[in-house]
């Protein structure tokens, strides 16, 4: 059966896209690329997390940047409060509250001495922010692109937010001059194969736990709540609480991808909540598919790593932005599907069989496709 | 004892008084055909039935329980279905996860987290599919089905779907002759076991399926009875003047 082989392939894709991103290390010798490479992995993870709310149930989150940055923190202020023995000795404090006469390490810091929690809170806090969030907006059946301008106006808050406490957050300089997380005795030193490892398999689960959802009922009844909303709701499903469910989901991830970062980075400011950071996941997404956690994260990849040779090639300093302009465009007008269509395409003609030949008008490149909002 | 009563249904648009008082009582296995000239309020008398509208006055009981303010998804898990004067499937999917979808005996997110999208009883949904004439489409995205096939697929989903009370708004629109004598052989078959309400303007359709006829005029209910009953009542006539009498609506 044609149904069984697709199937079949994408299996196949994923596997080998696994055993491509973890056989990287074994050709790259150059700890600086390990890392940059391992960065753009992160993206990959929050291009799929976009992808599931976007892509699966038509939620285009604007203030995905805000998962983001709230996992990134987390694990910086871990990370910042074992350098405090080392940048001001051992009854100090982190140094940025030093510098801004702060004399006592505030409540919210405390637990975060533990480094277990910080990864709790990493995740917990961006789904508990998304919960609150989605609960106003879906259960006033905001929907489209009100929802989109909500999320971007949640993002500027948080992100003033984070810029004007500077006592607390080290402001527009962020958390600087992390430590290594050390966990069951091994150093995520952010330019080790011991933290692109880590990187790599955070992305593989993001991927199997996708798919599980997808193929479960309730990523069904997502995409169904994508194609049209009202209708859903008359076979008894309560639509807020599925919308709730993917933007939560996406949060949880994107808070995880934040933390992963800020390990990489070794350190988290307020630029990971930028509104431009959360603008290029939606492109990355619109590149790669955004109907396909594979396709997205590929996207991702496919976008930084182009953005990353071409902004660093001398010739193409002054038209790198332009280059990338114009490819979104092309594929936005072509692929409406992204490029994982051309994949989709191409797997659904190797398996095509001649008693499926009236199928082919299924294949997504024939579809016109939309943008859409919503 | 009836399964549905609508008590002096109030329903307004911006001012417009689409119903003024609606009376309506169907009992359950009954198949109920509602009919009146356009405007009479007949598709507004559905959607304040399944929630798509809201009652400003009266009052709405469903096994002798108000719903009045019930969410349309509370509505629906009490047992009632809508098919849509539209077609409205999800075009994305295939039939055979729109009949997954349309089957909600579960419908928590955790519930379904556990259900698998390709699994679900593929047996049941394909018989339903070929009972509708959806068998070679099974695995065809829906927005790839011509229209009468749409109209097919969404009446399948409301027998996937089981519901005790099914509202069907003008099921037979833009069908064949064939297609529509189909439709009827299946309202009657789905009579008994569930309750229909049926809107129609196909009075063909209507002498074929329908016991009791409710007639609407201007948001109110203007006559009952039996198909010859109400070709001979002069309010009847009165309403549909100038539109060639009933049959010509």
């Amino acid at each position: 059966m044609r149904q069984i082989f697709v199937t079949r392939g994408w299996i196949l894709g994923y596997a080998v896209f696994a055993l491509a991103i973890l056989a990287v290390p074994l050709f790259i010798d150059d700890p600086y690329l390990l890392n940059k490479l391992a960065r753009y992995l992160i993206f990959g993870i929050l291009a799929a997390a976009l992808s599931l709310s976007w892509g699966y149930t038509g939620i285009l989150n604007l203030g995905q940047a805000v998962s983001f940055g709230l996992g990134s923190y987390c694990m910086a202020m871990t990370l910042k409060l074992r350098t405090i023995p080392i940048q001001t000795g051992a009854e100090g404090l982190p140094d940025f509250m030093v510098w801004n006469n702060v004399k006592m390490l505030p409540w919210f810091w405390e637990p975060f001495h533990s480094t277990a929690f910080a990864i709790a809170a990493g995740i917990a806090v961006p789904v508990v922010v998304a919960l609150l969030l989605g609960w106003f907006v879906f259960r006033a059946r905001v929907a489209g692109v009100y929802v989109s301008i909500i999320t971007l106006a949640m993002l500027v808050v948080v992100n003033l937010l984070i810029i004007d406490q500077q006592r607390f957050t080290g402001g527009f300089n962020g958390l600087t001059d992390l430590a290594d997380l050390k966990l069951f005795g091994i150093d995520f030193d952010p330019y080790s194969g011991a933290t692109y490892y880590l990187i790599a398999f955070s992305l593989i689960a993001t991927l199997i736990i996708g798919q599980l959802v997808i193929r479960s009922k309730t990523g069904l009844i997502m995409q169904a709540i994508r194609d049209d909303e009202t209708r859903v709701r008359y076979f008894g499903y309560d639509v807020a609480r599925y919308q709730i469910f993917a933007f939560s989901l996406s949060a949880g991830i994107s808070g995880f991808a934040g933390m992963l970062y800020a390990m990489v980075m070794a350190f988290a400011s307020p630029t990971f909540l930028s509104v431009q950071l959360s603008l290029s996941i939606v492109i990355w997404c619109a590149v790669g598919g955004r109907a396909s956690l594979i396709g997205a994260a590929l996207g991702a990849l496919l976008v930084t790593g182009i953005q990353g040779s071409l902004s660093e090639t001398p010739a193409f300093l002054n038209t790198w932005m332009l280059i990338m302009g114009a490819l979104f465009v092309a594929v936005v007008l072509f692929l409406p599907k992204g490029l994982i269509s051309i994949l989709n395409f191409g797997m659904a003609r190797l398996a095509g069989d001649t008693a499926m030949t009236d199928d082919d008008d299924e294949v997504p490149l024939a579809h016109g496709g939309k943008l859409g909002i919503g | 004892m009836s399964l549905l009563d609508l008590k002096g249904v109030e329903v307004q648009f911006s001012g417009f008084r689409a119903l003024r008082g609606l009376d309506l009582s169907v009992s359950a296995g009954e198949l109920r055909c509602l009919i009146g000239p356009n405007g009479a309020g007949k598709t507004t008398a559905l959607d304040v039935i399944c929630g798509r509208a809201r009652a400003s006055g009266g009052d709405i009981l469903f096994d002798g329980r108000s719903i009045r303010r019930f969410e349309e998804h509370r509505i629906a898990r009490l047992g009632i279905g809508r098919k849509f004067q539209v077609p409205s499937v999800f075009r994305e999917l295939t039939v055979r996860e729109n009949l997954h979808v349309a089957r909600s005996r579960r419908t928590g997110v955790f519930a379904n987290l556990g259900v698998r999208a390709a699994g679900g009883g593929a047996d049941d949904l394909e018989k339903l599919a070929e009972f509708v004439g959806l068998k070679e489409s099974f695995r065809r995205e829906a927005g790839t089905l011509s229209h009468g096939q749409t109209q097919w697929l969404e009446i399948a989903m409301l027998v996937a779907q089981d519901a005790q009370l099914i509202l069907l708004d003008e099921p037979t629109a833009g069908m064949t002759t064939g297609e529509t004598r189909k439709t009827a052989e299946l309202c009657k078959r789905l009579k008994g076991r569930h309750t229909l309400i049926v809107v129609e303007h196909d009075m063909g359709f209507i002498k074929e399926i329908g016991d009791v006829i409710s007639v609407m005029h201007q948001g109110r209910l203007l006559a009952e009875g039996t198909v010859a009953e109400i070709e001979n009542d002069p309010e009847v006539r009165d309403a549909y003047l100038g539109s060639g009498g009933i049959s010509g609506a």
